[in-house]
């Protein structure tokens, strides 16, 4: 072995990236609920656009979903991605100065792309708001992501690729997939650019990349996020390995066809509805496969619920996952969609899967994480307690109202009187709404108050010290003999 | 080799592992979303479908600026309430020059796609300004500055060429008098414009009647 | 404090739920009732207060969803009240079910009577705060019976562990996967009735 060589495989990993966009993802998550809770806000209460172009729900509501999915998401991804593939491959991340271009890359993508959304510029299509310059600068940091992270895999000493990482791997290959494809257009100035497809071909394309950036961004990449954090915040293998390749498998496969079900009873082809009924349906089983492989998981590891605020995150995380999961396909079935497409029923099945599965992990993972970047234990156990109350409480309340809402909208759109005409005026339906809205303000509100309360004790607990600095375990030659050489 | 035994080698090959998940991803796309971007009769304009004219195109991209698409959709679906509500369900081929399509996904306000010609433009004008004043009820934020600002007449032969090489019709005559067309029109005349447009190319052929 | 000697009523067992808890709580867990005087002493009639207002309250001010009331035939507001009925005895019975099932993974008491307790323990504040449907305001519904919800979720949590003998931890864990259960049951039944609806059986929509 060279000196080089050895020195390679010494070498500690590179954490401080993963602090660095752990706490970018907590400045993003808080802003972007901001731009959330402004948004419901203007809905029950609309002076508050106050006739300016940058304020108007609009362009808001699209900085907030592009500020939660991207700024929040994502880097909370990238961020726990580092930190877990350098430690199940056992050896420091691969190109660190890359890494970290990656990271700045992101951050000002973020910060100039939501300028740029409250600005007017928009693509027009849903989370694929920001226009052609950003999306050729995001397609150059995701390579690079791609190339840090599979050329970490390739470095590894540990032969077999740990499950998580084929769950961060499907992000980064799928959703680089999806970007491209569903971002063709052509420019005409720098802030506008027409899409390559039109009308109904562009709707087919847009929902097939619509739900699989819910399905491989905000699932498949949380999922790794659970199939690494899980079995260490547990001390506890995870449960099923078998049940985890044939889910993932399933998963990679089953998701993509789902898109069409954003489509039902509009102008796109009948079989094309058809399979996204069917394979949403499909899809249930590798969802719930999963689910009961991280509640097994837990169930295990009861006695940590006592000392662990960030295990209570993890449990209700998976509840949530396995309720939007299970409320997904059967809002995909044609005779359910009649009554759920453009209500505020959709509204509640997003947050519920936003608030409850992705934020409740992302919440859970950074309580176990940080404390481990800082060497030091969590700042308050209690804030964490109060948070996940918080948190709990706005995620129920905003399904609850978002179930009446949407319901009662549907109902009231779709009735007809005794003389066949339409009985209640779109302003009839809308007028009912406003309570409903007001509940839902009130739960998001809770939910910022909650996520506030969380990056106070995660900066205390990282007040005045630095990442710590931790060496990959060096293993036996002969070990290392047998499964270094696989690439 | 079992299933299991395939994966084995998969997981221990990085290489692999990449290639396993972007064929397998594939599938779904190459035979759910291709044959759809092939298939002309969801791209061929119906009879009666013309391009944008110049004003309307800025109208509709100050639409997708202030993302309307938002609250509004315009996808009528072929269902009983819905049709007597709005108007003529969708049929693919009038969106055949939409680009990006604006069917939207949620109806925080009324669906627009037959809007066209229900209100006068004196209603809009109202309406765009100060939504309450016609609505008191509506939660519609108010869009002021349309009619401040002077619909760009800068871009505008860019755009339409643009749209040229995507296929969109428009002859020379309709490119160069363009900025004409825009002279001493405000981006509020342009919506108007966008918005009374809306609904003209229904009455088209029903290419999917299985609905 | 409470007597170990002579067994309460049922429902004085379960109505502690509201005014102290813990109380009804240690009760339950030591003096646990038989299957048939929870049922048949206490959740039956906890089970029948919410059809019973509701069927008052649509007769009398008719369902209120933000437009104007909608009044139906007594017959209808019968048949609803009836479902209404023998859905929450099918939910307390099948919960009661399936938390004897899980019981088993989470190490809890395995006996029926125990489950079946807690279950109607559980719903208790619920059945209390359907008096709300006197007046079938939706939103006023919602209001009310959250907070009281609230109150239910507060009785799941601290109450298993106590009424099903586990450990506060591994009650938890059981607590949330009930929570789950019943979140899955709410959505199978709001697509359930959303398809009854699309094929005639229920309001008159046209799709």
């Amino acid at each position: 072995m060279t000196i080089q060589t050895k020195a390679r495989l010494t070498a500690p990993y590179e954490d401080r990236i993963v602090t660095a966009f752990t706490a970018c993802s907590i400045v993003w998550a808080i802003l972007g609920m901001t731009a959330g809770v402004y948004a419901a806000a203007e809905l029950v209460w609309p002076q508050l656009n106050f006739g300016l172009p940058w304020l108007s729900f609009g362009r808001i509501r699209t900085a907030h979903t592009n500020l939660v999915l991207f700024g929040f998401g994502v880097s909370a991804l990238i961020g726990t991605s580092f930190y877990s593939v350098q430690r199940t491959s056992h050896v420091r991340l691969f190109a660190p100065w890359l890494a970290w271009s990656v990271f700045y890359a992101w951050q000002l993508a973020i910060v100039l792309g939501a300028w740029s959304l409250l600005a007017g510029w928009n693509g027009g299509k849903e989370y694929a708001e920001l226009e052609w310059p950003f999306d050729i600068a995001i397609t150059v940091a995701w390579l690079a992501y791609a190339v840090v992270f599979f050329g970490t895999i390739a470095r590894r000493k540990i032969a077999p690729i740990y499950i998580s990482n084929w769950f961060y791997g499907s992000l980064i290959i799928v959703v680089a997939m999806l970007h491209v494809v569903n971002n063709l257009a052509l420019p005409a100035t720098l802030g506008k650019s027409y899409s390559l497809f039109p009308g109904a071909q562009d709707a087919i394309v847009q929902w097939w990349y619509g739900h699989n950036a819910v399905g491989f961004l905000l699932t498949g990449g949380f999922l790794g996020m659970l199939y690494y954090f899980l079995p260490k915040q547990a001390e506890q293998p995870i449960w099923s390995y078998r049940l985890s390749i044939v889910a993932f498998w399933a998963f990679v496969y089953s998701y993509i066809w789902a898109g069409p079900h954003h489509l039902h009873y509009t102008a796109i082809p009948e079989w094309v509805q058809s399979l996204g009924v069917v394979m949403s349906l499909v899809l249930l089983a590798p969802s719930w496969a999963t689910m009961i492989n991280g509640v097994m998981t837990v169930s295990n590891a009861w006695q940590k619920l006592r000392t662990d605020p960030a295990l209570k995150f993890i449990v209700l995380a998976l509840v949530f996952y396995g309720l939007a999961t299970f409320e997904g396909p059967m809002m995909a079935i044609r005779s359910v969609n009649v009554m759920s497409h453009f209500t505020e029923w959709t509204i509640g099945h997003v947050h519920s899967g936003a608030l409850g599965w992705n934020a409740m992990i992302t919440f859970g993972t950074f309580y176990f994480l940080v404390p481990r970047l800082a060497g030091r234990p969590l700042h308050s156990v209690q804030l964490a307690n109060m948070h996940f109350w918080l948190a709990l409480t706005g995620t129920l309340l905003y399904i609850l109202s978002m179930w009446a809402a949407g319901l009662s909208q549907s109902l009231l759109w779709l009735s007809l009187d005794d003389l066949g005409a339409v009985r209640y005026s779109f302003v009839d339906v809308m007028r009912a709404m406003a309570p409903y809205y007001l509940l839902r303000l009130l739960a998001g509100i809770l939910f910022l108050i909650g996520t506030v309360l969380m990056a106070v004790n995660l900066l205390r607990t990282f007040a005045g010290v630095r990442t710590v600095e931790v060496a990959p375990p060096i293993l036996a030659t002969t070990h290392r003999e047998a499964t270094v050489g696989t690439s | 080799m079992s299933f299991l035994g395939v994966h084995k080698a998969i997981e221990r090959n990085t290489g692999l592992l990449i290639f396993g998940i972007l064929i397998v991803a594939s599938i779904g796309g190459l035979v759910q979303v291709l044959p759809s971007v092939w298939d002309d009769s969801l791209s061929t304009p119906a009879a009666n479908v013309v391009p944008y004219p110049p004003l309307e195109l800025v109208g509709r991209d100050i639409y997708i600026r202030e993302s309307c698409s938002t609250c509004h959709s315009q996808q009528v679906r072929p269902l009983l309430a819905e049709v007597k509500r709005y108007g003529e369900y969708a049929r693919a081929g009038e969106f055949a020059y939409d680009r990006p399509f604006l069917w939207g996904s949620k109806r925080t306000g009324p669906d627009l796609l037959r809007v066209g010609g229900k209100y006068t433009d004196a209603w809009h004008r109202i309406h765009m300004i100060d939504p309450q004043a016609v609505v008191p009820a509506s939660i519609m934020p108010p869009y002021p500055w349309l009619a401040e600002r002077q619909a760009d007449a800068g871009d505008i032969q860019t755009r339409l060429r643009t749209l040229r090489t995507l296929g969109h019709p428009y002859s020379d005559e309709v490119i160069d008098s363009a900025p004409a067309a825009l002279e001493g029109k405000t981006e509020l005349d342009a919506m108007i414009a966008y918005l009374q447009g809306l609904g003209r190319f229904a009455g088209g052929p029903d290419e999917h009647a299985e609905h | 404090m409470l007597s170990s000697a002579t067994p309460r009523a049922p429902l004085r067992q379960f109505g502690a739920a509201l005014l102290a808890p813990y109380a009804a709580m240690a009760d339950l867990g030591e003096h646990p009732p038989s299957s048939a005087r929870v049922f048949f002493g206490a959740a039956l009639w906890l089970g029948l207060c919410p059809p019973l207002f509701a069927f008052v309250g649509t007769t009398v001010f008719g369902w209120r969803l933000g437009v104007d009331p909608i009044f139906l035939p007594r017959s209808t507001v019968a048949a609803i009240s009836a479902a209404y009925f023998a859905l929450l005895l099918v939910g307390l019975l099948s919960t009661a079910v399936v938390a004897r099932w899980m019981a088993v993974t989470y190490g809890a008491d395995t006996s029926f009577s125990r489950c079946l307790a807690l279950v109607t323990l559980v719903g208790t504040p619920l059945a209390v705060g359907s008096v709300v449907h006197l007046y079938p305001d939706a939103y006023l519904n919602l209001v009310v019976l959250v907070p009281t919800l609230s109150w239910s979720m507060f009785l799941l949590y601290r109450g298993l562990p106590i009424v099903l003998k586990t450990d506060p931890a591994r009650g938890m864990l059981m607590a949330s996967s009930l929570i789950a259960y019943v979140l899955i049951s709410w959505v199978t039944l709001l697509c359930v009735t959303a398809v009854l609806w699309g094929l005639g059986i229920g309001p008159r929509i046209a799709t």
